[in-house]
């Protein structure tokens, strides 16, 4: 295959998957208006891109277009050398457009409602590659009505190629007429000229003027359709310049220029309708960014609010916290004297505390009882008791209805002015799913808390109780046992026997019983305290950790996820941009053909263009 | 000869003073200002400088772009006064040739208002770009005195601002030289600015530029008689002139005198197709200097007196408009306060037990003399013995906070419940479609403004001495009592037996107190304020005030008597703080929710009845009237 071919096979290809993104940017679904009517737009656009496609290889549709009088019918019929339409002096004289054809052209493949056009079949050769219409002009009606030139002229230019754009000396600067070309030119090739140039002056060099500040203006032809019709009818040779019109039209929009003009065409629509929606959506970004910040506000004082009310809670569950480095350390001290005495208290205290333990009455008990225990302490009991405690407890952590409410009646406001449809979920009595949505902001926090808690308290247990710590405390417990199992021993075996001395009453075993009890209780409590030192500064390191950390969500993460798309939606939109952009520029601009500007975005804020709607 | 009208100058003078005062008060309304309004561009730069003034003529030429509209003007004056160009849009700024002398008896200034005068140095003048309103002028001894001669930018350009100079020029103007061509006479912008001229009844000049003479001889009646019947232009005299570049240049085209009568259809054709036999150029300046420059004045004077209050297009227009905009506003307004803004149900009552200290405070107040001591030696060793007591009994219980904190949490929540629902109703009414309410109450729904709105909220309520409020409350109730009923001293005697079972179910409702059917009613009552309270009493009916408890007479004015008379008078504590705080709430959401929106739609809804309005139309109508006596007596 020619590289050439390849090249252009390439090219459609690359404009085919362009279509088929914009497809899909226009089908993902969003609660944002501006994005929704963006969405709206393209899927117009998208049945006429699809015309396009279709008619690619069909002759080319060249309409007239320019001010009354200005010699369209004239050119018509001097381009095809024969009286064909009628041209008049007077004010308008074309109403009912005409559309000029080879009779070998099969008209119902272009998709125009023929019952509006006066037809006509010429056998011309000129006509083998082209359909030409002659249109009605667009500065005679001074308001939009079903009759007016205007809305006839406006059914037709979307179904067009190529525009023939006549002016002359009186009207090149008409404001009407300007004001429609802007709309018509979008999605069209342009040819400029200038006609009456038996009577008139040549004015070419201000109308580019004034033209290349919107329009790429190539060449402007100036021609006498009169003179030229009378040429060619009696056989006379024709002016250089309506000459070269002639063959632009007839011959250069063959069939390799054919493909250049329409996938330009097709190009330009795409990127009018991007553009269109681009600014749509820039104007409507900074609404969505305020929400953005202001949700990340929220969240960022909640996340403060539950690390204080953490710190303070767990501050003052002391029993708690020695409970859980008790069985830490006697966890990992496996069995020793010490440690099995440790057991006893740390079970003793469970056992007293087992009434109350279990049921964290707050959310910071939660956190210390461990994400392990919290766990199976949820899964033992039924989901409704929890979800009810749940509740319950976000009251305590700063969560309560009225905060709620507040938030709920800020974003409100933020939504609406984003164009976020959200107040149908809020009409539905929302403060109850707000709480609900509060409850698991809480869990995943607590649950992210529990587990640092038990990093605190591995970290103090082992900080605290090394083998030196251990090897004291061991000793000093031993050593009262060991002292009165040879007392004992001592009077068993030798006094009692030997000495003949009383074997020891039950006197001494109540006292070394008490002992035991106050020398134990002693260690347990000293060793304790040496357990929790340093706990003060962790548990303020940790609520100031998790002040900075971040919630996975806020309270509102159906928003969060809204804004997140508005982003990516523009951020597609920009990309789509880019790409359509990146291949008008692969087509060569052409020497013949005029065009729209790029580089000047014509649409104007919040309204559809014209040409997107008038199908 | 316009003495006539000269006696229209004063009124003239006044409507304009009037009007000027009346849109100043409806700046609200969001109405497009007076200037740029036709008519009253009119009375500004016509009726007001030249019905006063001796008699003179403005002659504008006029027409689209690059027609030769400055090739016209120069034949007109005989002198290469506006320089001509093969480019379009090229004359930006008029020039006014004036007779000698003319600028000693009369202010240009004040006839050209709106242009900054220039005296003109050369051809080229009027072609400089500049974005004020020049005028050039020059003074001729070739003209008539009491004759000025302009010419003007085109009107079809895309110079937009040429309009605008052109159309000024048309304002102050008596005569117009049309120029048409062929391409142009069927031009939208073309039909509309003469459809004006013609209604301000201009005399108007046609000329036919650029005919191709003898073919167009048949078609410029056809074209002429289409421009007729499109803009309503009857032409006093009709030339045309031939498509003549050279001679348009050296200032020798020849214009010929046509006659003219637009038919009656648009179609028919007109009769006269054919050249005169004798056909002799005319010379256009002769032309002008022999109309009548009295009557002209006068018609054009009262042309445009009749588009002043002419229905369609002129005050009586203006003045339907505000009134139109006004009821707009008060369907706005009837939107508002067709339903109530916000309900609560279940307003927050005051602890029975902080009513009860409160009472017993202001009856030790009462106690006068050594009982008052007693009492209040007893109190304090009953406090001191009390103390150690009180002190295990709070520290055995869980912290308490003061009852009154807690009322004042529960309120903050009743307080955001209402402000949320008058959101949602707000939002309700925005989506209504309404468009004065939509674009006002935007900025109101928005986040910023709630933030705000919560903000000062939060401040006032925490800020707000409940207590005091209380106490103040029950000293002037029982008070009041105390004059009024016998029975007080019960009162207080079984306050706590009253209090257990006195235990009201309150609800409150926020008005919007504007113009429907709510609304009359409730203005006379509250003046001031625009969002009016009003709190229910559910199941009160023992004490006879069933409904509404607000207003001094609802319960002394029931006869009944008993226990359940009691617990009425105890209720009424409870209801009057409660309507006393509602107050509170719709003063704030008034003031700091809705801002201006309530006054703005009030005095919107107002407007028509304003003296300003009334003002003004009444010296239309006597305008009206005294134009009708003049068509009489001539």
């Amino acid at each position: 295959m020619p590289t050439s071919e390849l090249a252009q096979i390439e090219m459609l290809a690359s404009v085919d998957n362009l279509i088929h993104q914009l497809k899909l940017w226009s089908e993902q679904k969003t609660d944002w208006k501006p994005a929704q009517q963006c969405q709206a737009v393209i899927h117009q656009l998208l049945p006429r891109l699809d015309m396009l496609r279709v008619r690619l290889e069909s002759p080319l549709v060249i309409a007239t277009f320019g001010g009354t009088g200005t010699g369209k019918s004239s050119l018509v019929n001097a381009l095809i050398g024969s009286y064909c339409t009628t041209s008049g002096r007077q004010r308008p004289t074309t109403t009912e457009p005409v559309l000029i054809a080879h009779p070998d052209t099969d008209l119902d493949r272009l998709g125009l409602d023929l019952s509006q056009f006066q037809i006509e079949q010429k056998k011309l050769d000129q006509l083998r590659n082209i359909i030409l219409i002659d249109c009605p002009d667009p500065d005679t009606s001074e308001v939009m009505d079903e009759a007016g030139n205007l809305t006839r002229l406006q059914q037709i230019i979307p179904l067009c190629d190529i525009l023939l754009y006549t002016s002359t000396q009186q009207k090149y600067r008409s404001a009407r007429v300007s004001e429609e070309l802007k709309e018509a030119a979008v999605g069209r090739r342009l040819i400029f000229v200038q006609t009456h140039a038996g009577l008139d002056e040549d004015i070419r060099e201000d109308w580019r003027q004034q033209l290349s500040r919107q329009f790429d203006v190539p060449e402007i032809y100036l021609v006498d359709s009169v003179r030229a019709l009378e040429d060619q009818l009696a056989d006379r040779p024709l002016e250089n310049e309506f000459a070269s019109l002639q063959n632009v039209l007839s011959t250069q929009l063959g069939k390799s220029e054919r493909l250049q003009v329409r996938r330009a065409n097709l190009l330009e629509l795409i990127q009018n309708a991007i553009d269109h929606c681009t600014h749509k959506i820039s104007v409507a970004l900074p609404a969505i960014r305020e929400l953005e910040a202001f949700l990340k506000e929220q969240q960022v004082s909640l996340t403060s609010q539950m690390s204080q009310e953490l710190r303070k809670e767990l501050l003052i569950s002391r029993n708690l916290w020695e409970r859980r480095l008790l069985s830490c350390v006697s966890d990992s001290w496996g069995f020793s004297p010490f440690s099995t005495m440790l057991r006893v208290y740390n079970g003793l205290g469970n056992f007293i505390a087992s009434a109350s333990l279990f049921r964290a009455r707050n959310s910071a008990q939660v956190a210390l009882i461990g994400a392990l225990q919290g766990a199976r302490w949820i899964g033992n009991r039924h989901k409704e008791q929890a979800a009810e405690d749940r509740l319950n407890r976000i009251g305590s952590f700063g969560l309560d209805d009225n905060r709620l409410r507040e938030s709920q009646l800020l974003i409100d406001g933020y939504a609406q002015a984003a164009g976020l449809a959200t107040h149908q979920d809020h009409l539905a009595g929302s403060l109850e799913k707000l709480q609900t949505e509060a409850a698991y902001v809480e869990e995943q926090f607590l649950s992210d808390a529990g587990t640092r808690v038990d990093g605190i308290i591995t970290k103090l247990a082992h900080k605290n109780s090394g083998w030196f710590t251990r090897i004291w405390y061991e000793t000093l417990f031993l050593s009262l046992i060991v002292y009165a199992l040879v007392r004992i021993g001592k009077n068993f075996f030798y006094d009692s026997f030997l000495d003949e001395r009383n074997i020891l009453a039950i006197d001494f075993y109540v006292t070394a019983g008490v002992i035991f009890l106050i020398w134990s209780g002693l260690l347990v409590m000293l060793f304790t305290r040496k357990l929790k030192r340093g706990l003060e500064d962790e548990i303020n390191q940790l609520s100031d950790e998790l002040a900075k950390a971040k919630l996975a969500h806020g309270l509102f993460p159906h928003l969060e996820q809204a804004c997140q798309q508005a982003h990516s939606l523009q951020h597609s939109l920009e990309r789509m941009g880019g790409e359509t952009r990146q291949l008008r520029n692969e087509i060569a601009s052409s020497r013949i053909l005029g065009a729209w500007k790029v580089t000047e975005p014509t649409m104007n804020v919040g309204s559809i263009p014209p040409h997107l709607t008038s199908q | 000869m316009p003495s006539t009208l000269h006696e229209f100058s004063q009124t003239v003078h006044r409507l304009r003073d009037n009007l000027i005062a009346l849109e100043q008060k409806t700046k609200q309304l969001d109405l497009p200002g007076l200037s740029g309004r036709e008519w009253f561009d009119i009375l500004q730069r016509k009726l007001i400088p030249q019905l006063s003034d001796n008699v003179y003529l403005v002659v504008a030429v006029v027409g689209g772009t690059n027609i030769g509209k400055s090739v016209i003007f120069n034949h007109l004056v005989h002198q290469q006064t506006s320089a001509i160009s093969p480019l379009a849009s090229q004359t930006r700024h008029p020039v006014c040739l004036v007779p000698q002398d003319f600028e000693q008896n009369h202010d240009l200034e004040k006839i050209f208002q709106g242009f900054q005068l220039i005296p003109w140095a050369s051809a080229e003048d009027p072609l400089k770009q500049d974005e004020q309103h020049l005028l050039f002028w020059k003074t001729s001894e070739n003209l008539a005195s009491n004759l000025l001669v302009l010419d003007t930018p085109d009107i079809d350009s895309d110079a937009e601002v040429n309009w605008e100079r052109a159309e000024r020029i048309r304002q102050c103007s008596d005569v117009l030289v049309t120029v048409l061509t062929q391409q142009k006479y069927n031009d939208a912008a073309v039909k509309q600015f003469f459809r004006e001229a013609a209604r301000e009844d201009k005399v108007i000049i046609t000329i036919f530029n650029q005919c191709e003479l003898p073919d167009d001889e048949a078609y410029w009646p056809l074209w002429l008689n289409t421009f007729c019947h499109e803009t309503g232009v009857r032409p006093e005299f009709v030339f045309i002139a031939p498509n003549n570049r050279q001679a348009a240049t050296s200032l020798q085209l020849p214009f010929y005198r046509r006659t003219f009568e637009p038919t009656l259809s648009e179609n028919t054709p007109a009769l006269n197709s054919e050249a005169p036999a004798e056909d002799t150029p005319v010379n256009l300046m002769q032309v002008l200097s022999q109309m009548h420059f009295g009557e002209i004045k006068v018609q054009t004077l009262k042309g445009a007196l009749h588009y002043l209050v002419e229905q369609n297009t002129g005050v009586p227009a203006y003045l339907r408009e505000i009134k139109i905009r006004s009821n707009e506003f008060r369907s706005a307004s009837e939107l508002l306060s067709e339903q109530e803004l916000a309900e609560i149900e279940n307003w927050p009552l005051v602890p029975n037990s902080v009513i009860v200290d409160a009472v017993r405070k202001w009856w030790q107040s009462q106690r006068e003399g050594w009982t008052a001591q007693v009492h209040g030696f007893y109190n304090t060793i009953g406090k001191g013995v009390l103390w150690p007591l009180r002190y295990v009994h709070s520290l055995a219980t869980e912290e308490k906070r003061p009852p009154m904190e807690i009322y004042r949490e529960q309120e903050w929540s009743v307080v955001l419940q209402t402000v949320e629902g008058i959101y949602d109703r707000l939002t309700l009414v925005s989506e209504l479609g309404n468009e004065l309410l939509t674009n006002r109450l935007k900025t109101l729904l928005n986040g910023t403004s709630r933030e705000h709105l919560l903000k000062i909220l939060h401040e006032e309520h925490a800020a707000f001495d409940f207590t005091a409020q209380l106490e103040e409350l029950i000293k002037t109730e029982m008070t009041f009592f105390k004059k009024e009923s016998p029975q007080y001293y019960t009162f207080l005697k079984q306050l706590d037996r009253i209090a257990a079972v006195a235990r009201p179910a309150l609800s409150v409702g926020l008005f919007f107190v504007g113009f429907g059917a709510v609304g009359h009613a409730g203005s006379q009552l509250v003046t001031d304020t625009m969002i009016q309270s009003v709190v229910n009493v559910a199941g009160d009916v023992a004490g006879g005030a069933a409904t509404t408890t607000v207003g001094e007479t609802a319960v002394s004015s029931t006869a009944s008597t008993g226990i359940g008379y009691l617990e009425a008078k105890f209720r009424r504590f409870h209801a009057v703080f409660a309507q006393k705080r509602s107050e509170w709430l719709a003063t704030a959401v008034r003031t700091h929710l809705l801002k201006t929106l309530p006054e703005e739609l009030k005095s919107a809804v107002d407007l028509p009845n304003s003296e300003f309005y009334q003002v003004v139309q009444n010296s239309v109508s006597e305008l009206e009237t005294q134009l009708n006596q003049l068509r009489i007596s001539i």
